[in-house]
């Protein structure tokens, strides 16, 4: 019996390293291409003999990386922070008032994320246009700035918060934006930050809208600077390995931070 | 009371603006979120529908010409959209494996593990779920290079010849739906095992001692409190599959060769963006959303129907 349990542990440790190793290959594999010279990106190896920067500085001076990860910082923040307040806003409506159109509002807000980008391209696009958003890090930002997502994880979390608490604040004759900022807020810390978190990377991720949007390299994101990219150097696999892992960098570095609080907001969301 | 009853006396005259500005106020919260969803998703929509009858080549200076159903006929009669719709079914049917089937086995095979090295396999098989798309698709243009990627040289080392994973009609979909699936696996994999470690505990030992093997119990017990799980993540996978595989469709093959990974929604982005024919795009938008709102209908009956919850 004990045997067989342990050949059952071994074959698990074994499965999960094969899964670990797949997952994790293919981004180390990207990350020492990275760091190898002309002459050596196409012998193999697990490490490069003489490990170079020269990539890096390639890819600076073929590309303003520099502005493109800040574009994309203010981007990614600017969504997180308008997703969450909006969120804050709607949910805390949905929660405090029982009011006709409530429901209705609620399902509005909630099946929006099953309309496919795609079927609602042009006209948001012809919109972004007549606004003047095109080729604009604002333009990225104004569609995203409120989500079903956010609405919704913020509106469970707002529901289980004490309705007596509620009331006594409002006995104190705090006004409903008072009892939101002061009283229900300081609570929400967890659903917050996974809020924030999921909001961040998802937008840094985000590709479709970019690439409708922004036509110059100096306006653009990571995502769509590294698809200029890749069309341009095509096969310089140094610099394009050097510019994917730029790219990626600030994300990778957020999750080793965050490693647990990331994982799980993501979980608490199911896949989207 | 006491409180109540003066207020209540003072308010008196005030009254019905009172009300109406407290009738109106859940209102002023949900104004900016419902803002945007309006402006950006639900008028878009209606828009959408309508510029499905007209002709148009989106520049500003012209004028949409209407043509009632033609944009359908035309659409339903064109290779190109059944192809796309075959592929379409291909991605999904080629994902669910990736997002389904290998992670719920690896996570009944492995929901005994504990101890640091399970947090440290968590740690690292969820990784790809934050690897941007565009970076994935880069870094695995380069595992999957013709001539010096390293799987390859991998299979030629092994005595098989070279693959064209992105040139080859026969391959280039699967490798799309690899690509695709490898952001998944991993996270799938944590979300069964949450589910898997949730199952209380008592059921299995019940179970175990009545005689149960063990795959009896995971046939009859774990399966069975999994499947909320089981059919949620199929019917992400279903909904949004093909629209997941867009950015490598659309960063590594156009489409090709041959038309072969193109799918709905690359087709519409082609129409739209590439051919300027916008009453095409968005006609064929509106059968693809019409379609998938049914599957969504569907999706949802099934699980309120086949999902069994522990009460």
């Amino acid at each position: 019996m004990t045997n067989r349990a342990s050949a059952g542990r071994i074959a698990a440790h074994v499965v999960m390293i094969g899964l670990s190793f797949l997952a994790i290959f293919p981004v180390y594999w990207m990350i020492q291409t990275s760091f190898r010279a002309e002459n050596e990106i196409f012998s193999g190896g697990l490490f490069p003999a003489v490990p170079t920067l020269k990539n890096y500085t390639d890819v600076l001076a073929a590309m303003p990386m520099l502005r493109i990860l800040g574009n994309t910082v203010v981007m990614a923040g600017a969504t997180t922070l308008a997703q969450v307040a909006t969120g804050l806003l709607a949910a805390w409506a949905l929660v405090r008032w029982r009011f006709p159109g409530g429901a209705l509002a609620r399902s509005l807000i909630a099946l929006s994320w099953l309309v496919p980008f795609q079927v609602v391209m042009i006209p948001n696009y012809v919109l972004a246009s007549k606004l003047g958003l095109l080729d604009t890090v604002t333009g990225l930002v104004i569609p995203n700035a409120a989500a079903a997502f956010s609405v919704l994880v913020l509106y469970n979390a707002m529901r289980g918060f004490p309705r007596e608490v509620i009331e006594a604040a409002r006995m104190d004759g705090a006004g409903n934006f008072r009892i939101l900022a002061e009283v229900v807020l300081p609570n929400l810390s967890a659903p917050l930050a996974s809020v924030s978190i999921l909001c961040f990377i998802s937008a840094w991720n985000d590709y479709f809208w970019p690439l409708l949007l922004i036509r110059r390299m100096e306006n653009s994101v990571v995502q769509i600077g590294l698809q200029f990219f890749m069309t341009q150097e095509g096969n310089d696999w140094g610099p394009l390995m050097a510019a994917a892992t730029l790219a990626s960098l600030p994300i990778l570095a957020l999750y080793l931070v965050l490693q647990r609080q990331v994982v799980d907001s993501f979980m608490k969301s199911g896949i989207r | 009371m006491t409180d109540a009853t003066i207020t209540g006396d003072r308010a008196l005259p005030g009254r019905l603006p009172r009300l109406r500005l407290s009738a109106a106020e859940p209102w002023l919260y949900l104004a900016p979120a419902i803002a945007v969803v309006a402006i950006w998703t639900y008028v878009p929509l209606l828009q959408a529908f309508e510029l499905s009858f007209y002709q148009w080549n989106m520049l500003p200076r012209s004028t949409p010409r209407f043509v009632g159903l033609d944009n359908y006929r035309n659409l339903l009669s064109l290779p190109d959209m059944r192809q796309a719709v075959v592929n379409t079914v291909l991605y999904t049917i080629g994902l669910l494996p990736l997002s389904v089937g290998i992670p719920l086995a690896v996570a009944l095979l492995t929901g005994g593990l504990s101890g640091p090295l399970r947090n440290l396999y968590r740690a690292l098989i969820f990784v790809p779920m934050i690897v941007a798309p565009i970076v994935a698709a880069i870094l695995w243009r380069w595992l999957l290079n013709e001539d010096h990627g390293l799987v390859n040289a991998w299979l030629s080392g092994i005595g098989l010849g070279k693959v064209g994973f992105l040139s080859d009609p026969d391959v280039a979909l699967w490798t799309l739906v690899w690509i695709t699936g490898w952001k998944l696996i991993g996270f799938s994999t944590l979300l069964f095992t949450a589910a898997d470690s949730a199952i209380s505990p008592s059921y299995v030992e019940a179970a175990r001692m009545d005689g149960a093997s063990p795959w009896q119990i995971v046939r009859d017990i774990r399966l069975p409190l999994l499947s909320p799980t089981i059919l949620l993540i199929t019917m992400m996978t279903i909904l949004f599959g093909a629209q997941w595989s867009f950015v490598y469709i659309n960063a590594l093959t156009g489409g090709g060769p041959l038309r072969s990974t193109t799918n709905v929604y690359h087709v519409m982005w082609e129409y739209g963006f590439k051919t300027m024919a916008a009453g095409w795009s968005t006609a064929a938008g509106m059968l693809v959303f019409a379609v998938f709102g049914l599957i969504a209908i569907g999706c949802l009956a099934a699980m309120r129907r086949f999902a069994v919850y522990d009460e």
